[in-house]
């Protein structure tokens, strides 16, 4: 039984000494047992902590212009965490190989060489093909589930579906027509006597809904750091909403390159408490109703 | 109506009458009859437009963005007049005139026109030789990268220059578009152009194409295209986007309807080439070669080229009626008159979502082609790739709305979408699952093309990881639209499209040439330009993450750091490009010279000679096997069979896979 | 090899290739119904325009602006289709006559068939300019002024193929032995008249648009 040099010697599972484990595990260990699989899993290990350690760093990079400040951005972190750990050891596994190739854990030959020999002429591996289907399929299953929930809830904050007596303070939402041409997004609140403004206030904890359209081309009505956005199109009427959960100022920016100055296209918006947006209300010339 | 040359089968075949001198018309008729023909045509069509136009709709007429219609039509017509005069004066009527007339070719015509004996002035002839098709290919193809490229250089500048705005911003709008048009062009036609015309018809065996100047055509449609295109920056720019938004693109000058009329064009070549590959690849591979023995290259294109076909004329007519809205007034995307913009995006998206597949598919299967050669082992799971690819060409026509997430089209529409998007990713995972394990345990031979598969694993895992964050329609709420997405779609088209088809390119460099491409200079070019891609696009994420959107010239301070990081990585690829291009020019003319099997390959081009020789094959291969046949039995396999041998004594061991 | 003959082992080669016509044939038939899968996106793109444009109804401007009931009168589609449809038939007549070795059945088959294309053709160019709508009039003038122009570049093109079937077949290159190019133009003409019933369904079932509801420009009200 001449065999290449990375064969392990006989272990107790040999078949001189049968065991009761069956015969798939008896191979599974095997193969664990091959030196450059063992390299390999340790590689992986060890990259899917770097790429979860990375994950980290990009929430910390979305989060830099004071976010998240809403449900819906707090549901998009969790999210962008979720696909990241459940793709990492894949990512990290294909990686792995990719290095241990390179480094030539298998062996090279090199560029000014001539190859003289081949390698072992595997044409294929059921268990292998297997496991990777299955493993990418659950995965992107997974993906689908995760994606369809995280949908449902984001959409059921931004349009409004709880009933304005479980809001929060029982506040009643406030509706802003978002109106964007070029170059600037003007505000009109409907409900509050139709007043007119460059700025978008809203107050804290009341959910805001949107009805966004355009007066000329299409433009994106982005709220940044609330994780929403819905473009603004010319003859017709779409919806966005949320409920702010911080105080503070944060960015509106236009997301559809809508011409010369596309780029200066962006606004505030201010989260306030309830009184400060009631006198602010009066100060734009509107009603309150209570 | 093949006009294939068969040099020893058709020699004694009756032959039509000779009408005049071998090539006829096509004697006198070549790239600059080309020009001047274009140019002159052109102006008479504008000329004649004009004084008609002005003479039926008086002075004042405007559409419905303030422009005056007379000169739209008449600039349309200026550029319907180039390409028309342009193919009348390359040639290229004269294959339909001969065909409605009976003078059908003669074997004397075909050689002609097949470049027999020609020497350098066919390149510049409509020439129905293959081989000569696929090199007008790669030379169109690295004009086309260097001018985007240059785009892309300046578009670095404006953004590393944080305190001040270098261009005035409807010249930096049109110069975002046009890099992103060319590019998108170029990376269509890198593998199919040069390798699917060049390689394909000897990997497959066969004498030339399946239609020889259907191909001839399909690349002089290209050259036709690319001045309107080009031209749209000295004529008022796009001020768009490469995807040309309506009702923006409507505001545009004139320069608009170059890219309209580019696009138009672009498309009919796309098309006819996508004919000519499809109808080669399943009805000219050579005896023998059955479909489980045909290259998984050859797969790839087959591919590429159905989705091509299929999708293109969507995009094709989503520019013809933004044209007919520009010109005639009609209202297909002009809301105020009872047209959509929903409707353009979906016209575009159509074919927008199978195009980057139709651009990465060529590289992947390309990859996947030469990688048993460089660790000399058979391709994993050849099957299993072959699924791969055409479950990527079967779902890709199912996905386009995760482009429009955001556009309030249809909302309820995001569900379904999301799902298909996310299942797209099984059949991708077959080829990086076929990648991995036809790397695994394999001796890798470290030339370029062999490096070059490391590069696109690693792009592909973060090109594949941001995709994933994409296509969820939450997360995309954030990133739609900002900087998150262009570094997502340049890791996939770029990062595994460009630098595959680099290795692809410097495998079959020396099969197409005849010399190999300089491995030092090569790979110093290659690797500078990698090191500089990671810079500027990783960067980029982190713009995109922070919150700034895309195609803005001016931007938060926050951006600065990430933008300044970027602009040197992309001096850095600029500078690894043009390192690149310096190897393919000197090893052009002084590379080492290749012998006819270049890298010890097993499929059909390497058993003919270098240079390939006019015909191909003095004698058309018969095929016995398949092309991965490398390896020598796995020992691990031997011993394990040892073992199972010594435990179960007699009983017979099955053979494994 | 003798040479007296292309028919000598009863097959026909091309003169071009040396290959028998039956594989030329295969290759050229794959290609036009590879033209043909290509051509069907086109016309897709348009009638799902039409559909799409008349779904929505944007700003209430589907209907033709100038002027109440200028819809396009429907008969000169259905006479313009019918013109193709007889061509069409005409024409795979004439190519069985053919292939049973009736020469002058297909060269007048052929003939006719391209003098009705030519007649439907112009008789299309008629319809764009008697249409009671202008391309500036709304969505619905645009998308049916397309359709129309678009059935006008397909029969120009038509035109063009019967006449050279015609020709061909003078000349001698398309025989009983030899008859696949005929066959090649009659699969295109067939799909030229699928196109061409779709777009006449969709311009006459299709005119009122179901939106009657459509958010005026620019405002918030419904």
């Amino acid at each position: 039984m001449s065999t290449t040099d990375e064969r392990p010697l006989a272990s107790a599972d040999e078949p001189e000494s049968p065991t009761n484990r069956p015969r798939s595990m008896h191979l599974v260990k095997q193969w664990l047992q091959r030196p450059y699989v063992r390299r390999l899993l340790w590689i992986t290990v060890a990259i899917t902590a770097v790429i979860i350690a990375l994950s980290f760093v990009m929430v910390g990079f979305m989060n830099m212009s004071g976010g998240p400040g809403s449900a819906i951005m707090n549901e998009i972190e969790k999210t962008m965490f979720v696909l990241t750990f459940t793709c990492a050891p894949l990512m990290a596994g294909t990686l792995a190989v990719l290095t241990y190739s390179w480094w030539g854990g298998w062996g090279s030959v090199a560029s000014g060489d001539e190859p003289t020999s081949d390698g072992p002429a595997i044409q294929t591996n059921g268990v292998a093909v297997v496991t990777w289907i299955t493993v990418c399929s659950v995965l992107a299953a997974f993906l689908v589930v995760w994606g369809l929930v995280e949908l449902a809830t984001i959409t059921s904050d931004s349009y409004g579906s709880v009933p304005a007596n479980q809001q929060p303070n029982s506040a009643k939402p406030v509706v802003v027509n978002v109106t964007g041409q070029q170059w600037l997004w003007s505000f009109d609140y409907p409900d509050s006597g139709n007043i007119k403004s460059a700025q978008l206030v809203l107050p804290i904890n009341v959910p805001a809904y949107f009805n966004v359209t355009s007066l000329d081309v299409v433009h994106s009505f982005w709220v940044v750091e609330e994780g929403v956005k819905i473009d603004a199109n010319p003859g017709a009427i779409t919806n966005t909403g949320f409920t702010p959960t911080k105080l503070g100022t944060f960015n509106v920016r236009c997301a559809e390159l809508c011409g010369l100055h596309h780029a200066y296209m962006e606004t505030k918006l201010t989260v306030v408490t309830q009184e400060q947006f009631t006198s602010w209300i009066r100060e734009q010339g509107g009603t309150t109703t209570s | 109506m093949s006009t294939a040359v068969a040099i020893h089968e058709q020699a004694h075949v009756p032959q039509p009458k000779q009408i005049s001198n071998p090539g006829g018309f096509l004697r006198r008729t070549n790239f600059l009859t080309a020009l001047v023909s274009g140019v002159v045509t052109a102006a008479i069509f504008w000329f004649a437009t004009d004084k008609i136009t002005s003479a039926v709709t008086g002075p004042g007429a405007t559409n419905n963005m303030s422009l005056p219609s007379g000169l739209n039509i008449s600039i349309t017509m200026m550029y319907i007049g180039w390409v028309l005069g342009f193919m009348a004066g390359i040639g290229a009527f004269a294959g339909p005139i001969r065909w409605f007339l009976g003078h059908d070719l003669t074997h004397a015509d075909a050689e002609y026109m097949a470049g027999k004996d020609m020497g350098r002035e066919k390149f510049w002839k409509f020439t129905t030789d293959h081989k000569v098709v696929g090199i007008q290919y790669l030379v169109v193809t690295l004009i086309l990268f260097g001018f985007g490229g240059l785009l892309a250089m300046l578009i670095r500048t404006e953004l590393g220059a944080t305190w001040t705005e270098v261009f005035n911003p409807n010249f930096y709008n049109s110069i975002i578009g046009t890099h992103g048009i060319v590019m998108i062009i170029a990376m269509i036609i890198v593998i199919s152009g040069p390798i699917g015309n060049f390689i394909v018809p000897i990997m497959c065996g066969a004498r030339d194409m399946a239609f020889p100047r259907l191909n001839a055509l399909s690349i002089w449609l290209l050259i036709a295209a690319i001045p309107p295109l080009v031209s749209n920056l000295l004529m008022g720019g796009i001020r768009d986007g490469w995807t040309v938004y309506q009702p923006l693109a409507d505001q545009a000058p004139i320069g608009m309807i170059g890219y309209q009329v580019c696009i138009i064009t672009f498309a009919f070549s796309t098309g006819i080439a996508s004919v000519n590959l499809i109808t080669t690849i399943v009805r000219m591979r050579a005896a023998g070669m059955t479909w489980s023995r045909t290259p998984i290259l050859v797969y790839g294109i087959l591919g590429s080229a159905i989705m091509g076909l299929v999708w293109f004329p969507m995009y094709q007519y989503s520019q013809i009626l933004a044209l007919s809205d520009r010109t005639l007034l009609t209202s297909f995307f002009v809301p105020a008159s009872g047209g959509s913009v929903w409707l353009y995006e979906n016209l575009f998206w159509l074919l927008g979502h199978p195009e980057v597949y139709v651009i990465v598919i060529p590289a992947t299967a390309g990859v996947l082609e030469y990688l048993p050669v460089f660790v000399r082992k058979p391709l994993f799971s050849y099957k299993l790739a072959v699924a791969g690819i055409f479950g990527v060409v079967g779902l890709s026509a199912v996905v386009w709305v995760h482009h429009m997430y955001m556009t309030g089209w249809a909302p309820q529409s995001n569900y379904p979408f999301m799902m298909s998007t996310e299942m797209i990713s099984i059949p991708f995972s077959f080829l990086v699952l076929v990648m991995l394990g036809t790397m695994w345990r394999g001796m890798p031979w470290k030339r370029l093309p062999m490096m070059a598969v490391y590069a696109v694993v690693w792009n592909k895992v973060i090109g594949g990881i941001t995709g994933v964050y994409l296509s969820d329609t939450p997360v995309d709420q954030y990133m739609h639209g900002s900087m998150f997405v262009v570094a997502h779609f340049h890791y996939m088209l770029m990062g595994a499209g460009l630098f595959g088809a680099m290795g692809v390119i410097s495998y079959f460099f020396p099969k197409m040439i005849g010399r190999y491409l300089d491995e030092f200079w090569g790979s110093v070019g290659f690797w500078t330009a990698f090191a500089g891609f990671q810079v500027t696009f990783m960067s980029m994420f982190v713009a995109g993450l922070q919150g700034m959107p895309r195609r803005v010239l001016q931007f938060d301070s926050l951006f600065n750091i990430s933008n300044w990081i970027s602009t040197i990585g992309a001096y850095v690829i600029g500078i690894g490009m043009l390192i690149f291009l310096y190897a393919i020019v000197d090893s052009w003319r002084n590379g080492i010279i290749a012998p006819d099997n270049p890298w010890g390959g097993k499929t059909l081009e390497n058993f003919t000679s270098t240079p390939v020789p006019h015909e191909n094959f003095p004698v058309l291969p018969v095929v016995t096997s398949g092309p991965y046949d490398f390896g020598t039995p796995d020992p691990y396999e031997l011993a394990d069979d040892a073992i199972m041998r010594k435990t179960e004594g007699a009983e017979k061991v099955s053979a494994r896979s | 090899m003798s040479d007296s003959t292309a028919t000598e082992i009863g097959r026909t080669l091309s003169s071009t290739t040396g290959e028998m016509v039956e594989v030329t044939g295969s290759r050229d038939k794959l290609g036009v119904w590879m033209i043909i899968v290509s051509c069907t996106t086109g016309t897709i793109a348009l009638l799902v325009s039409y559909a799409y444009l008349w779904s929505l109804n944007v700003n209430s401007a589907w209907a033709p602006t100038s002027g109440s009931a200028n819809w396009a009168p429907v008969w000169p589609f259905w006479v313009i289709f019918t013109a193709m449809f007889i061509a069409t038939l005409i024409m795979w007549n004439g190519y069985r006559g053919l292939c049973s070795g009736k020469v002058a059945a297909m060269k007048s088959a052929a003939l006719l068939s391209s003098l009705l294309l030519l007649g439907a053709f112009v008789a299309q160019i008629f319809q764009i300019a008697r249409f009671p709508f202008g391309p500036a009039d709304g969505a619905y003038a645009s998308a049916t002024l397309w359709l129309a122009i678009a059935n006008g570049i397909w029969l120009f093109l038509a035109v063009f193929l019967a006449m050279a079937i015609f020709n061909r077949t003078r000349a001698g290159r398309v025989t009983p032995e030899n008859p696949n190019h005929a066959r090649l133009v009659a699969m295109f003409l067939t799909y030229l008249c699928v196109a061409a019933f779709l777009g006449s369904v969709f311009t006459t079932v299709m005119q009122d648009s179901p939106n009657t509801q459509s958010p005026p420009f620019g405002t918030f009200s419904q």
